[in-house]
Order: structure tokens, then C-alpha cells, then sequence
């Protein structure tokens, strides 16, 4: 149990006729970020949405910290220290950035009735929301109208969510796309940071020298099928995964 | 005159009580209701029950009456809550199609008759009317904006707002989105059994059809003119939409015809409502008031 943190055994779901994914094993280990690759609709969002709850496996075992979790509920999931970004952002558009984050910090309290009929607007909490906003960097625009924010500092607000919900396991859904490169560069220290304060991280990423200067590890996906795994270099090397990029769109670097 | 006013003033206190529950659902949780006159039917209906049939007073029988409500609220909400949203709209006014119905073909409820011999509220040895009657409805209103302001500001009424924005991302923060519109139902419906309850010991003679529909429909324009999701926007509405067909006397024949018409220009033009970000009046008061809020 303390070697693995997640395995993914065995798992398929199928939408109609199409396999979105297809008998895809793999495990994450306490504190090791793992990178899962692979081209435009290869199944990765679908893997994060089996992970989180948001779909149930059409076959196989999710085991999270020696807990079969496929078939629960994603705010279920949530509580067992699991955080994820989305793909697609999805802030709470009429709340401000803080809210936005004071929202996730209230996760110990939605499962019981008694403990969500105080006031979130103490002083304690807002300056431990801060905290997390000054982390991704958005401490200055706390109070601005999350609609209102470009992509870029969206997706640190999915981020500092994120960080606050996912206490074992933080999935990051394309966290660096539409990034500037300095943005980039300060995101992937504070993923550094982030696995250094013990927190294990699954992410996805089309940027390769993103995904292979952060990743311990690589999972590739292919039309919804593990292709390969292995470490960065391993993986910049295995044919087939050369093949899956190529055969698809020239060279793959969407960042 | 005087008396008419306090009339006018009254039911525009219950209106409102009665909206601000409606708020909480549709403001607050963003699940949209269209039945919700028939909780207020329920609260009128348990509280005339309760007074002539069990001879409770209007006091003893309250907090029941609040919890038959928000019971019903909690029974009918479970499944409603779970259907996607344009279902929600449809099975909300079936619910008031068929609560109206009980109370009509039903001999218990009094049937097409309705109950009649209400007796009024005693406080103090003092039965209220005319402007005592009015001012404990005032004291009710407060009550009910006192809540809604706490529960903005609670853990609960963030979660609320977290559903309402984006369901799925509120999800995978820990929310989960059945219990809290259905928190959201019940508060809401409580409010509705209050208003009910302060109703009937008013009119003293209620029947179905003051429950019916198009009272679900006057409800609904009350939040969205006002602004959903504000704390006064249901006050205003209910203070607007209850004076307005008294200014304009001809009109009342046509009042439903008004509202469905008011409700589709504001959602429309105005879908913050008049008090709602983004809207008019607050456009007009950021300008007066630069960097006034926060
Ligand atoms: N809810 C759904 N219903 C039907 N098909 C779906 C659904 N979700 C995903 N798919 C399909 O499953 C396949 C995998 O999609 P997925 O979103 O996981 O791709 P991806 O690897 O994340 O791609 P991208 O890099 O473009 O984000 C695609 O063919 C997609 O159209
Ligand atoms: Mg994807």
C-alpha cells in the first residue's frame, strides 16, 4: 500500500462503440510526478475524469491508498485528498479569485451539517486563502471578478483550487497550455515545490520539454490504449511512441 | 385608505417572505423553480389545518408548519433535484399542478370550498390586525433577510454559490451538489410554509387557486425583476410587482399576462435583475460611489 498511491488496473470506458479507454493499467507512486502523454483525444481527460469520479469505469479497478474509489462520487473523491484542474477551466465566474479558492478550503466541512453555518468571511480563513493565491501568484488580483480573468491566471486559479482539495494526489489537466514562457517557468518550480511538500503528482501536458523535464516517470496513451512507460528518456526514445506522434500531426508540441 | 395601504403593505410583506425562499433556491443554488406556490399552499394549507381542525395557536402550530413545509420540500425536492435542469422547470410545475389539485378534490382540505373561520394571531392578549398584523410581518421579513444574510455568508451559502456557477468543479472540491440544492430546496420551502402560515391567518378563507400557477409565475418575476441572488432583490420585486396593479387598476385583468411578459423582458435585457451586478441601478450607484464595494 505504501509503494503505490493509485493503481489503475485493467480500467476501460467505452462511450457507445467508442473505447475511450481500453484495458489502461498503471500506478503512481507516494511523492513521484507522473506524466500521462499522448496525442489529441488519446483518452487522457477521460482517465482524469475515471480518476476523480467523474465517469465509472466500463471495466477494471481504480485503488487509491488501498481503497477501491471507481464508482464514487467525485465529491467524494475530493474529501480523500484527491485535486484536479480542468482542461476546459471552470471557475465560479461571478465570485472573486478568493472565493473561488475560500470555496475549495471549505471541503473539511461540506460533509457535515453542523460546520457549514459559519461565516467563511473570518480573518484566518482569508489569509490562509491568501497564502495559496500568493503561491500561484494571483495574491493581487484576489478581489477581482474571476470572469474577468485572462486564461493564464485562470488557470493558476484552477491551480491554488486545486492545491488546497488535493492533499495526496493533484491532476493537473494541461495546466501549461496558453502560458506565456515565463509563466511556464514559474509554474513548473512551483510543481517542484508542490512534490517536495510530499504531495504526488499526475499530470498531463502536450508541451514534451515540459512533460519530460518534470515527469519522474511517462505514461503514454494511444487511442485509448497504453503504448508505453517509462522514464523521460526512455520514452523520447520508444518507437512506437514516435510513431503515435508522428503518424498523427508533424511534431507534437501544442504549448 | 389607510387600511387599504396596510392591505396593500401586508401582502407584500408575505410576497416577499415567500420570494426570499424562492431566492434561496433559484438566487442563491441556481436550481430554477416554478412550483413554488405550492409550498406556500402547503404552509397556508398546515397552518389553517392546524388551527381549526387541531384549535392550535397560530404560535404553537408555526414551527410545524415550517417543518411540514420544508418535510414536503425535502420529499419532493429529493427526486426533482436529480433531473437535468429543463426537467426541473417541468417537474416544478407539475408539483403545483398536483399539490393544487389535493387541496381541490380533496374533502380532508376542504375541497372546492377551501377552510374558511381562520381565527386571527393573538400576541400578548392582542388580536393583530390591521397594523399589528402588518408589523408582524415586517418582523418576519427581517427574520427571513437576517437568515438569508447569515446564510450568504456561511459555509453553506458558498457552496451554493460554488453549484450554481459551475457544477462539476464544485463537485470535485468536496460539494456535494444533491445535498446542497437540497439544502438550498428546504430552506427555500421553509420560507414558503411561513409566508403560508402569516397567509392564512390574514385572509382568514383560503382556497386552492390562491396557490395556483400563475402564482408560481408572480413568484418568480418577484426574484428575477428584483435581482436574483441579492439580498433585497426580492423585496423590491415584491414591493414593485404588489403596488403596480393597484397604481394601474385597468391592468389587473391582465395581471398574468404582465408578469409572464415582465419575466422574458428581463431575462432577456436585465438578467442581473435591478439590483443585481451588472444591472442598471447598480451600474447608476457604482458610478456614484467609485470603488464602493470591497
Ligand atoms: N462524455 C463523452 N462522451 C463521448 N465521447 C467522449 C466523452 N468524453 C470523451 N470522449 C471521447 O473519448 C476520446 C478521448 O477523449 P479525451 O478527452 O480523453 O482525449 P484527450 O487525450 O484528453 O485529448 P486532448 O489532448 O485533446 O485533450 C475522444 O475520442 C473523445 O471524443
Ligand atoms: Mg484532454
Amino acid at each position: 500500500m505504501n509503494s503505490t498511491l493509485l493503481a489503475v488496473k485493467a480500467v476501460s470506458k467505452h462511450f457507445g462503440g467508442l473505447k475511450a479507454l481500453d484495458q489502461v493499467t498503471f500506478e503512481i507512486r507516494p511523492r513521484e510526478i507522473l506524466g500521462l502523454i499522448g496525442p489529441n483525444g488519446a483518452g487522457k481527460t477521460v482517465c482524469f475524469n475515471l480518476i476523480s469520479g467523474v465517469y465509472k469505469p466500463t471495466a477494471g479497478e481504480i485503488i487509491f491508498n488501498g481503497e477501491r474509489t471507481q464508482g464514487k462520487a467525485p465529491h467524494q473523491i475530493a474529501r480523500r485528498g484527491v485535486g484536479r484542474t480542468f482542461q476546459i477551466v471552470k471557475p465560479f465566474a461571478t465570485l472573486s479569485v478568493l472565493e473561488n479558492v475560500l470555496v475549495a478550503r471549505g471541503i473539511s466541512r461540506y460533509n457535515h451539517l453542523g460546520k457549514i453555518w459559519s461565516s467563511w468571511k473570518s480573518r484566518a480563513e482569508i489569509r490562509q486563502a491568501l497564502e495559496v493565491l500568493d503561491r500561484v501568484g494571483l495574491a493581487d488580483l484576489a478581489h477581482r471578478k474571476a470572469a474577468l480573468l485572462p486564461l493564464g491566471n485562470l488557470r493558476r486559479l484552477e491551480i491554488a483550487r486545486a492545491l488546497i482539495v488535493g492533499k495526496r494526489l493533484l491532476l493537473l489537466d494541461e495546466s501549461f497550455s496558453g502560458l506565456r514562457h515565463e509563466e511556464i517557468l514559474q509554474l513548473e518550480q512551483l510543481i517542484r515545490n508542490i512534490r517536495a511538500d510530499g504531495i504526488t503528482v499526475l499530470l498531463i501536458e502536450h508541451n514534451m520539454r515540459v512533460a519530460m523535464g518534470l515527469s519522474n516517470r511517462v505514461v503514454v496513451l494511444d487511442h485509448g490504449r497504453k503504448i508505453a512507460e517509462g522514464s523521460p528518456q526512455q520514452i523520447q526514445q520508444n518507437e512506437r511512441v514516435i510513431e503515435a506522434y508522428l503518424g498523427r500531426k508533424g511534431h507534437s508540441h501544442a504549448a | 385608505m389607510n387600511a387599504y395601504l396596510i392591505t396593500i403593505a401586508t401582502l407584500i410583506c408575505i410576497n416577499a417572505i415567500v420570494a426570499c425562499g424562492l431566492n434561496v433556491i433559484v438566487g442563491f443554488a441556481g436550481q430554477i423553480s416554478l412550483g413554488h406556490a405550492a409550498f406556500f399552499g402547503i404552509g397556508a394549507y398546515s397552518a389553517a389545518l392546524l388551527a381549526t381542525k387541531a384549535g392550535l395557536s397560530f404560535w404553537a402550530a408555526l414551527p410545524l408548519v415550517v417543518v411540514i413545509t420544508a418535510l414536503i420540500g425535502l420529499l419532493l425536492g429529493l427526486p426533482s433535484l436529480r433531473v437535468k435542469e429543463d426537467f426541473l422547470a417541468i417537474t416544478t410545475i407539475g408539483i403545483n399542478f398536483i399539490v393544487e389539485a389535493i387541496f381541490l378534490y380533496i374533502p380532508f382540505f376542504g375541497g372546492a370550498l377551501g377552510i374558511g373561520g381562520i381565527p386571527r394571531i393573538m400576541l400578548f392578549g392582542v388580536r393583530l390586525k390591521g397594523l399589528t398584523f402588518f408589523l408582524l410581518c415586517l418582523f418576519f421579513l427581517l427574520l427571513v433577510l437576517a437568515f438569508c444574510w447569515w446564510f450568504s455568508r456561511s459555509w453553506g451559502g458558498l457552496a451554493c454559490f460554488a453549484l450554481r456557477e459551475e457544477e462539476s468543479a464544485a463537485a470535485s472540491m468536496g460539494i456535494s451538489p444533491v445535498r446542497f440544492k437540497l439544502l438550498a430546496f428546504v430552506i427555500g420551502t421553509a420560507m414558503a410554509g411561513l409566508g403560508g402560515a402569516l397567509y392564512a391567518h390574514y385572509i382568514r378563507f383560503i382556497s386552492a387557486t390562491d396557490f395556483s400557477f400563475p402564482v408560481s409565475v408572480l413568484l418568480l418575476s418577484i426574484v428575477v425583476l428584483g435581482g436574483m441572488g441579492t439580498l433585497w432583490g426580492p423585496v423590491v420585486g415584491a414591493v414593485i410587482l404588489g403596488a403596480l396593479p393597484e397604481v394601474f387598476r385597468p391592468l389587473v385583468d391582465y395581471r398574468f399576462l404582465f408578469y409572464m411578459l415582465l419575466l422574458l423582458l428581463m431575462i432577456r435585457y436585465q438578467p442581473a435583475g435591478l439590483l443585481g451586478e451588472g444591472s442598471m441601478v447598480h451600474r447608476v450607484f457604482s458610478l456614484l460611489l467609485p470603488e464602493g464595494k470591497k
